[in-house]
């Protein structure tokens, strides 16, 4: 009704007076744009294609003069053993640590979520978000010192059990799993919340109709609470699975990428080949290749993870 | 305003700003000139470190002092950053006016013409040991003065009463001798190693002592255009001494390797019996741990060969070419290297001195006792050679060394690694 009535107005607007309206929207939204599109446009649009450019050319930023190799540090990339590492050991932290976050962060909502008092439940949503607010350099330094293997935290619990300490983050058998537990301290709070938001949003009628079918809780959970929370697993995903791609200052700080290179992620290998061994050429180049990764794991997330329906 | 005109105007802003944030200029590196009253500023960075950040500021004192017309703006940074903080101070053309460089670091430098060529280079350099003074220097020619030896090798910390508790009343003389005290230094509890008789297992010795036993063997690590050679009988020798120690004689572990704490801290906290590390680490022991139930003594040779070694050129200062007071920066530099100042800068910082005058003078014996066994072999050094990347090298010495210490890759395979990856690196950096 309403709609129709706006629509009889509108048509009885001058055209001229139509036009300039028009315009006046279009300066708003372009006005509104400009500043975080010149933004992006020299933050983040200008390097990616600098980056580009670049690695195409062997780089010394000491240097006055770049080489011209055309793909020649892509080549190389692929013959690199250091290279192809830092990528396997990429994916697996990826998939590991996304995997167990979403496993944790969700159980962990889940249980926030059954909570009916609204100050306690506010209060655990505090505590799990807590640690997400410390920097990650900061944290990745207390870590450090409690995976010590003479007077750690950790060997100090083992010892207490007699068990025998543990090199934690120099044996390679534990390196990784180590910097991965304490990403997962680290970071779990953002997911927690973002699970509880999508948790409240599925209507309760479903329960209802749920408990008086008579369906168990894993039955509820299984085929209410989980595709109900298909869109808000979607973007959880995606977004863990960019920022751990993207994980550099615990592995920078807790390891440098070692024991034999079991901790060199991708953005460590590209950093340390910019900046401490001057190969700008060549760590432009495996920016590129990451940056492919990121997109194409990126697009399949989104593919699979498409849904048809609203609640 | 015509609507084209304001987003123009927004544009430009929005650049302006861009521009101001990315080349705003700041007190550290290339702001430095002569100002009005005639007064020069220089700027100089160096590395943060107790010993050494004193030691520089008693001597910019001085200097002022004598030159009431310099200023010395004297900025340091943590050594975690420093190395880049200086890169991107010289790949943004501001670059400090006095720098102090690590002189493995120098090479990239100079083959770029970055750095000021010190007049009189021929004359200079005679003053100076070979192994300081290599990588500062550049077909001949001397692109900065070394202030010290950066010595690893030669020299070992040792317990007296520990060694007196096995019925050893003297140092080990050689090499044989220093396995079999290391081996009865040993203590074990439940398998587990107590205290170590002999620890080399650091970041910088596993390297350093791999290199000088070669040259022992009267062999050489470098081969041609600037790669290593490490295929050689001798190279094979080498490694399987020391992967042996670990591995067979278990007198060392690599428990501690990559923690936060030094080799030197373990053998101070009575970890170890006899620990191989450079003289530097004698200050930290009197320093930090307050102890002196210990001696520097000498490290036998391997062979029946005098114990050369390999060494790295060490802390020293050099002048930015785009600095515009490049007399004064000159001077300054020359006036920290004269022999009086640097027998202070030597002597408060622990440091071994890179010049002959200093080094053989008996004063400065007489005042660093502890000194006697690295003083004694100085000459003995060769610099390490023209390494592209220094932690890159390092790194692959190291990691392959556990992977051998630990049975899981065999001393012939490890070797080929490094071997491989080193002049692979080497390559990338020509």
């Amino acid at each position: 009704m309403s709609t129709a009535i706006s629509t009889n107005k509108a048509d009885k607007v001058n055209p001229a007076v139509k036009s300039t309206a028009y315009r006046a929207k279009r300066r708003f939204i372009i006005i509104s744009l400009v500043p975080i599109l010149l933004l992006f446009g020299v933050f983040a649009f200008l390097p990616i294609a600098w980056s580009l450019g670049l690695s195409a050319f062997k780089y010394d930023p000491l240097s006055s003069n770049a080489i011209f190799v055309g793909a020649e540090n892509y080549i190389r990339m692929f013959q690199d053993s250091i290279f192809l590492k830092s990528l396997w050991v990429t994916f697996k932290f990826v998939f590991i640590a996304v995997l167990i976050n979403i496993v944790i962060t969700l159980l962990i909502a889940s249980a926030i979520q059954r909570v009916r008092i609204p100050w306690l439940k506010n209060g655990f949503r505090t505590v799990f978000f807590l640690p997400t607010i410390a920097p990650l350099a900061g944290t990745a330094i207390v870590w450090n010192t409690m995976f010590n293997y003479n007077d750690g935290l950790f060997n100090m619990i083992l010892a207490k059990v007699n068990m025998a300490p543990i090199q934690w983050l120099s044996d390679p058998h534990y390196a990784l799993y180590s910097v991965i537990m304490m990403t997962l301290w680290a970071d779990i709070g953002y997911n927690i919340v973002l699970f509880i938001a999508g948790l409240d949003s599925i209507p309760d009628m479903y329960y209802e109709a749920a408990t008086l079918e008579g369906a168990g809780r894993w039955h509820v959970f299984l085929h209410i609470t989980l595709p109900l929370l298909r869109r808000t697993l979607l973007f959880v995903s995606i977004t863990t699975v960019v920022s751990y791609f993207q994980a550099f200052p615990q592995f920078q700080i807790m390891t440098k990428g070692g024991p034999f290179n079991e901790t060199r992620v991708l953005s460590l290998q590209i950093y340390e080949q910019a900046f401490s061994s001057s190969n700008m050429g060549y760590a432009s180049a495996m920016a590129t290749v990451f940056l492919m990764i990121i997109l194409l794991v990126t697009l399949l997330q989104l593919r699979w993870g498409r849904t048809q329906w609203e609640h | 305003m015509h609507f084209s005109k304001f987003m123009l105007i927004l544009a430009m802003v929005c650049v302006v700003f861009a521009e101001a944030g990315c080349s705003s200029s700041s007190s550290s590196g290339g702001d430095t000139s002569a100002n009005p009253q005639g007064k020069v500023n220089l700027v100089f960075w160096s590395h943060q470190e107790d010993a050494i950040v004193g030691a520089y500021k008693k001597l910019i004192s001085k200097y002022q002092t004598l030159h009431p017309d310099v200023t010395i703006e004297y900025q340091t940074f943590p050594y975690d950053v420093y190395s880049q903080k200086l890169k991107a101070s010289f790949s943004a053309k501001k670059p400090p006016d006095i720098a102090e460089f690590f002189g493995t670091w120098v090479p990239e430098y100079s083959k770029n013409d970055l750095l000021v060529e010190i007049p009189d280079s021929e004359n200079v350099k005679k003053e100076y040991y070979d192994a300081p003074l290599g990588g500062y220097l550049r077909d001949n020619k001397l692109y900065g003065l070394p202030l010290e030896y950066n010595i690893e090798n030669g020299g070992m910390l040792i317990h007296p009463q520990m060694l007196k508790d096995q019925g050893f009343d003297h140092a080990p003389s050689n090499w044989t001798e220093l396995v079999d005290y290391a081996k009865k230094l040993t203590v074990r509890e439940n398998n587990v190693i107590k205290v170590k008789g002999f620890d080399f297992v650091s970041a910088d010795n596993i390297t350093f002592t791999f290199l000088s036993l070669i040259l022992q063997q009267g062999a050489s690590f470098m081969g041609e255009d600037g790669h290593v050679n490490f295929h050689s009988p001798e190279a094979e020798k080498a490694m399987s001494t020391l992967v042996s120690l670990v591995a067979d004689d278990q007198v060392a572990d690599l428990t501690t390797f990559g923690g936060e704490l030094d080799t030197s801290d373990y053998f101070f906290q009575g970890k170890s019996a006899m620990t191989y590390r450079g003289p530097w680490t004698i200050a930290a022991g009197q320093n930090n741990y307050k102890v002196d139930d210990f001696e520097y003594v000498s490290v036998p040779s391997f062979t029946e060969y005098p114990p050369v070694f390999a060494a790295e050129s060490g802390w020293g200062l050099a002048v930015s070419k785009k600095s515009k007071q490049q007399a004064a920066a000159l001077d300054f530099i020359q006036f920290i290297s004269e022999k009086e100042n640097l027998t202070t800068w030597n002597t408060d910082t622990f440091t071994v001195p890179a010049k002959k005058e200093i080094a053989e003078n008996p004063e400065f014996l007489k005042n660093n006792p502890h000194l006697k066994p690295s003083l004694a072999i100085l000459a003995l050094g060769q610099w390490i050679g023209p390494i592209a990347d220094r932690d890159f090298f390092f790194k692959q010495v190291n990691d392959n060394f556990q992977l051998m210490a630990s049975g899981q890759q065999s001393v012939q395979d490890g070797l080929a690694n490094i071997e491989q990856t080193i002049n692979d690196n080497q390559d990338q950096h020509k």
